[in-house]
């Protein structure tokens, strides 16, 4: 699957106005998101891992194959997202009781939506993850493409899964923003959160959201960043890669007044680990 | 036009009389031509060559130059004069340089004893050519005195032209106030009414292909987008201020789906209009409701259409505006497209009753509540993120509109055939004395919905598109034995159409079980009577202790009775939906049930719904049956 | 009979000056004229039309301060000019009779001069002077009074100018007081949260509707440009490098 992305810097104080555009634009109300993203790094030379990871029971089949074939091409940063409720920050854990009842929720709810308390339970955190190539070089189009491919992991802890395919914990932050969908496009004006720092920065996932207040955008004038992606199934067809970018294009063309979407700096977008 | 406005300054206006051609005349030669004695008749004859091949339009008015009423030209001749008013400006403006450039000339020509170097640049090419520098001279004079009267005579001619410049100026200003006047009135109008149909709740914007004029959104944003792109008209003003309402090219009638029923007979009920749109079309506002109407009209019969188009194997036939659906044997649901304007059930030779209007309006509210569930639909998937992007194009399925009608109707139909049967049934069995017990729950599939992710008008809906299902549960007369039914009709998801599934109990015969999924309504009354009919066997059997009863051939309705003094009975049970009876004939043995027709029957007794009998129960006639003889 | 004196070929000289200045103003009014299709901008006409209007006031002004002069000057041909050849323009130059057309506008003027002063009811000739002398101040005085520029008429300024529904998204200015502050608060209360969705999308081919997005600058936050470039922020979303270290 190949994506095709255009990029635009929000300055803050006209974040609220294109919320109000984007709604006009795409006819929708905005749908609000908040996701926690982990960022794991390869230290592993790939090929060597045959391994048959735990605790996968809600993977199925052709997701593990898929998992095996990108995690195992080359030494690559990747991602692992996983969508949050706005309420789970600040929120007491939860230790999930019955793990039956959570092996049968397994959409793309936030979790701490399934318990009507406030609590957020680590164990249920649903994950996917999320593999971006290097953006091609030299493409004359205007726009960044890569290939990418994306795979549901199991839920809770994916440390130990993710060390046996050969990935370290880096970092993590969260996005916040709210999702436009217009046609093929969707549109993802977000901002990154930091956690607060005290002191040593943990070498694995949070179990325990801190409250949402206590976060502060990376960008310290708040500003946000607008993205607009297409998909584009079989990368090969150029016939679909064309059409892809055209709508991004005409999408740049109908925000010219408001905001400015450009290709991104394809270096700032290099996922390979040397 | 503002003569009431009575301004002092206004001296009395002086009757407009032609100004002396001549001198006019004589100015304009002068300025086309320049002095008379360069014309001469080669370069007149010349112009007269080129006059001919000029439009002859162009140059026919410089008479009755001022009021040409500029409303009524069209833009090609507002044009033109235009272009003559501009030929008129810069005629008068050479002329005017060409007088200050004499009147120069002179000056300059004259300094030129003098200041020679100065006066040289304000003299014209022409004249630096012909008189040499300093060939003019001046002296000053003492001139006799001038008249008195030639002073007075000036400032006559100077206050007459400011008087009259003073008119004309007064009269332009009040003019222009006046227009001010109408245009802030129209303008105030104009967007008062526009203000007005904002706080209606319409939303008002900027036309996207004509950036200056104001538009109105009424159409639907989840509509195809053929309709979604209709639903967008002008708000144009009119001279006098008020709005117009203007939809392009989109037909100006109102419309409606009409929704007829047909039976036999002919047609024996009609759709009503809706009452929203008719009663007073003259309001901006009632005309925006009525382009909407329209729009989600006509939006309403092509997806109709389009849905009909799939459903050729169901029996549902297109024509160029009309759609015929087939409900049952004998009533057929017919849709079409028509003008709203007059009566919209006109005397038509066809209609027979309209004992069915209710159920055509029924018909139309609910096409109307599908297609708007049908957008909802359309708004939820296009706000999910889209798959990636594939050659192929999305195809976009037919709305459910025809579908869920159908089944609807069909269900009910059959719901009400089995109602029927079983009351009959239960008629022949309350004659015989017989307990029997229906437990009817029609459309038990139909229940309020209590999902909270989804809008309850959403989820109310979803009811109706789920496949519809009545169930019947039965006790029968042993007391021991029931049976349920459970009907179900699916028009979206195989297996189509109406099936009834019927599962029984009768303990005596554990291994007898009817066929699964039963279509045709005549064979599900077959299975229900036979297993009644088996059930009352039991039930015999149960009652009859001192003879025994008991079934040989149920299958068949056999009972028999073996007799200590060898004198075996028979029975022979009957059921139908009209009547159960009962025939008693003595026999040898077990015999093949049909050589045991050919006996006398001893006794026999039918029991019927409404025939009073005296009789005795069925009970009791087999109990009468027992005793006898032995 | 005498030559003109110094101060007479001055005042000569003044004249020739001021007919220049109109000859120029003229020529450039045909110019403009010439060079636009269909016509200039009325704002340029306008303008035009009044320098030439100066012009010919300060001729006519100067003319008759000098009348005296004027009238007792008399001009001829020296022995050098070349009456034979040229005499037609001299003719032209040293003409003293009327165009027959401005002679006609002489007799209209002087038509309409009698005829004001003969009928009974209309003004004197001393009032007219009178009122002549007092329009042009009164006029002048009223128009000062009144402000020809400003978004909001004195009705909606007496009735107070947060009640006027402009319809408008930016806050119209009023020249004349500064009370903005409330001009804002009452802003914010008119925020909703849901959004409103205006206008239509653009289909991808054909006759389809297209979204306006009108550059509307936000009023209550003063911009900022963000400090971290976009480039930065991405490579961070990537590989978790804080901006500013590569």
């Amino acid at each position: 699957m190949h994506e095709l992305l255009l990029f635009a810097s929000v300055p803050t104080h006209q974040h609220h106005e294109l919320l109000r555009q984007l709604a006009g634009l795409t006819a929708m109300q905005p749908h609000h998101r908040v996701e926690r993203r982990l960022v794991f790094k390869a230290y592993r030379k790939p090929g060597v891992i045959t391994t048959r990871v735990g605790a996968s029971q809600d993977v199925q089949g052709a997701d593990m194959q898929r998992l095996n074939k990108m995690l195992n091409g080359g030494m690559f940063y990747t991602q692992v997202v996983g969508p949050v409720s706005e309420l789970a920050f600040g929120a007491k854990p939860s230790s999930s009781r019955n793990p039956d009842a959570l092996m049968s929720g397994m959409g793309e709810l936030p979790p701490s939506n399934e318990n009507a308390d406030n609590s957020y339970a680590y164990e249920n955190q649903p994950w996917k993850l999320e593999f971006r190539d290097i953006p091609e070089a030299g493409t004359r189009s205007a726009v960044t493409s890569r290939l990418m491919a994306s795979s549901t992991l199991p839920k809770g802890d994916i440390i130990e899964s993710m060390n046996a395919w050969g990935y370290s914990f880096v970092t993590e932050y969260v996005v916040e923003g709210d999702i436009f969908i217009h046609n093929d496009i969707v549109i993802f004006l977000h901002r990154v959160l930091h956690y607060p720092t005290e002191g040593q920065e943990p070498n694995e996932p949070r179990r325990i959201l801190p409250p949402f207040e206590t976060m502060t955008p990376l960008e310290r004038t708040g500003s946000y960043v607008l993205q607009a992606a297409i998909t584009v199934q079989d990368g090969g067809n150029q016939e679909m890669m064309k059409t892809a970018s055209q709508h991004l294009f005409g999408l740049r063309e109908q925000l010219k007044s408001a905001v400015r979407l450009e290709q991104a700096d394809r270096l700032s977008l290099d996922t390979r680990a040397k | 036009m503002s003569d009431s406005l009575s301004l002092p300054l206004r001296p009395l206006i002086e009757e407009s009389d032609r100004p002396d051609a001549l001198p006019v005349e004589i100015a304009q030669i002068n300025a086309q031509w320049g002095a008379f004695r360069d014309v001469n008749e080669d370069s007149l004859r010349a112009q007269i060559e080129q006059e001919k091949y000029k439009d002859p339009y162009a140059d026919d008015d410089d008479e009755n130059d001022e009021d040409t009423s500029a409303t009524d030209v069209d833009s090609a001749e507002r044009l033109d004069l235009l272009y003559r008013r501009r030929a008129e400006i810069t005629q008068f403006a050479l002329q005017a340089h060409m007088e200050a450039m004499f009147a120069l000339d002179f000056v300059s020509l004259l300094l030129s004893k003098q200041q020679p170097r100065q006066a040289e640049t304000s003299m014209s090419a022409f004249l630096k050519q012909t008189a040499p520098l300093g060939s003019l001279d001046a002296e000053v004079v003492h001139p006799p005195p001038k008249p008195e009267s030639a002073a007075v005579d000036t400032k006559t001619v100077s206050r007459g032209w400011r008087l009259q410049n003073f008119n004309a100026g007064a009269n332009r200003l009040l003019d222009a106030a006046t227009r001010l006047e109408t245009e802030v009135a129209s303008e105030t109008r104009y967007w008062n009414e526009v203000l007005a149909v904002k706080e209606k709740g319409w939303k008002v914007c900027r036309l996207p292909r004509d950036r200056q004029a104001l538009g109105v959104q009424y159409g639907f944003m989840e509509a195809t987008p053929i309709f979604r792109d209709r639903g967008l008209a002008a708000l144009r003003r009119a001279d006098d201020g008020s709005l117009m309402l203007d939809k392009g090219l989109a037909p100006q009638r109102a419309r409606m789906v009409r929704v007829r029923v047909k039976s036999c007979k002919g047609i024996s009920g009609c759709s009503r209009v809706h009452p929203s749109s008719t009663n007073n079309a003259e309001s901006i506002e009632d005309r925006i409701f009525q382009a909407r109407d329209t729009l989600y009209e006509e939006e309403l019969f092509h997806e109709l259409f389009r849905e009909a188009r799939i459903l050729g194997n169901q029996g549902v036939t297109t024509r160029q505006n009309l759609l015929q659906v087939p409900v049952s044997s004998g009533q057929e649901i017919l849709l079409d497209l028509v003008d709203m304007d007059g009566d919209p059930t006109p005397d038509d030779p066809e209609i027979a009753s309209t004992e069915d209007d209710t159920l055509a309006n029924a018909i139309s509210h609910s096409i109307h509540i599908l297609l708007a569930y049908a957008h909802r639909q359309n708004l939820r998937r296009r706000t999910q993120p889209p798959p990636p992007l594939v050659p192929k194009r999305r195809h976009t399925p037919e709305y459910q509109l025809l579908r869920p009608v159908m089944a609807y109707l069909q269900h009910s139909s059959h719901v009400r055939w089995l109602e029927s049967f079983l009351g009959d049934l239960h008629q022949v069995l309350k004659a015989a004395g017989l307990q029997f017990e229906l437990n009817a729950s029609p459309f038990s599939s139909l229940r309020l919905p209590t999902t909270p992710s989804i809008p309850a008008a959403e989820a109310l809906v979803q009811t109706f598109l789920i496949p519809f299902e009545s169930t019947f549960s039965c006790k029968l007369p042993s007391a021991q034995g029931s049976f349920k039914v459970r009907v179900r009709t699916s028009a979206m998801s195989p297996p189509l159409g109406t099936h009834f599934d019927i599962s029984v109990n009768i303990p005596e015969y554990p291994d007898s079980q009817p066929p699964n999924r039963i279509g045709l309504q005549e064979e599900a009354a077959e299975v229900l009577t036979h297993f009644t009919m088996l059930d009352i066997l039991s039930a015999i059997a149960h009652n009859s202790s001192p003879s025994a009863w008991t079934a040989v051939y149920p299958h068949h309705g056999e009972l028999m009775a073996i007799s200590p003094t060898g004198q075996n009975k028979k029975l022979q049970v009957t059921l139908s939906r009209h009547e159960i009876s009962v025939r008693a004939s003595s026999a040898r043995g077990f015999e093949h049930p049909a050589e045991a027709t050919d006996k006398k029957p001893v006794r026999s007794q039918t029991w019927k719904p409404n025939t009073p009998t005296e009789s005795l129960s069925l009970m009791d006639f087999v109990a009468e049956i027992s005793k006898d003889d032995s | 009979m005498t030559t003109p004196s110094q101060d007479q070929i001055k005042t000569l000289e003044q004249s020739r000056q001021r007919l220049a200045h109109l000859t120029r103003s003229l020529a450039s009014l045909i110019t403009s004229l010439n060079q636009s299709d269909p016509l200039p901008t009325w704002s340029s006409l306008q303008s035009q039309a009044t320098i030439i209007s100066r012009n010919l006031g300060s001729v006519s002004e100067h003319l008759s301060e000098n009348h005296e002069l004027l009238t007792s000057l008399v001009a001829f041909p020296g022995p050098e000019y070349p009456g034979r050849t040229q005499a037609n323009i001299l003719e032209q130059l040293l003409r003293t009779k009327l165009d027959p057309r401005v002679d006609d506008w002489v007799a209209r003027g002087r038509k309409a001069g009698t005829s004001a002063l003969e009928d009974r009811g209309s003004l004197s000739e001393r009032d007219l002077a009178d009122l002549w002398d007092w329009a042009p101040v009164a006029a002048n005085e009223d128009a000062r009074r009144r402000n020809w520029g400003g978004n909001f008429t004195l009705e909606e300024r007496e009735s107070g100018i947060q009640n006027v529904v402009t319809g408008l998204k930016r806050q119209l200015e009023d020249d004349d007081d500064d009370d903005e502050d409330e001009d804002e608060e009452d802003d914010d209360q008119g925020e909703e949260d849901e959004m409103e969705i205006v206008g239509a999308r653009k289909s991808g081919t054909g006759p389809g509707l297209e979204f306006d997005i009108a550059a509307v600058a936000s009023q209550d936050q003063t911009p900022v440009a963000p400090v971290v470039p976009l480039g930065e922020i991405l490579r961070y979303m990537t590989t978790g490098a804080p901006p500013g270290q590569r």
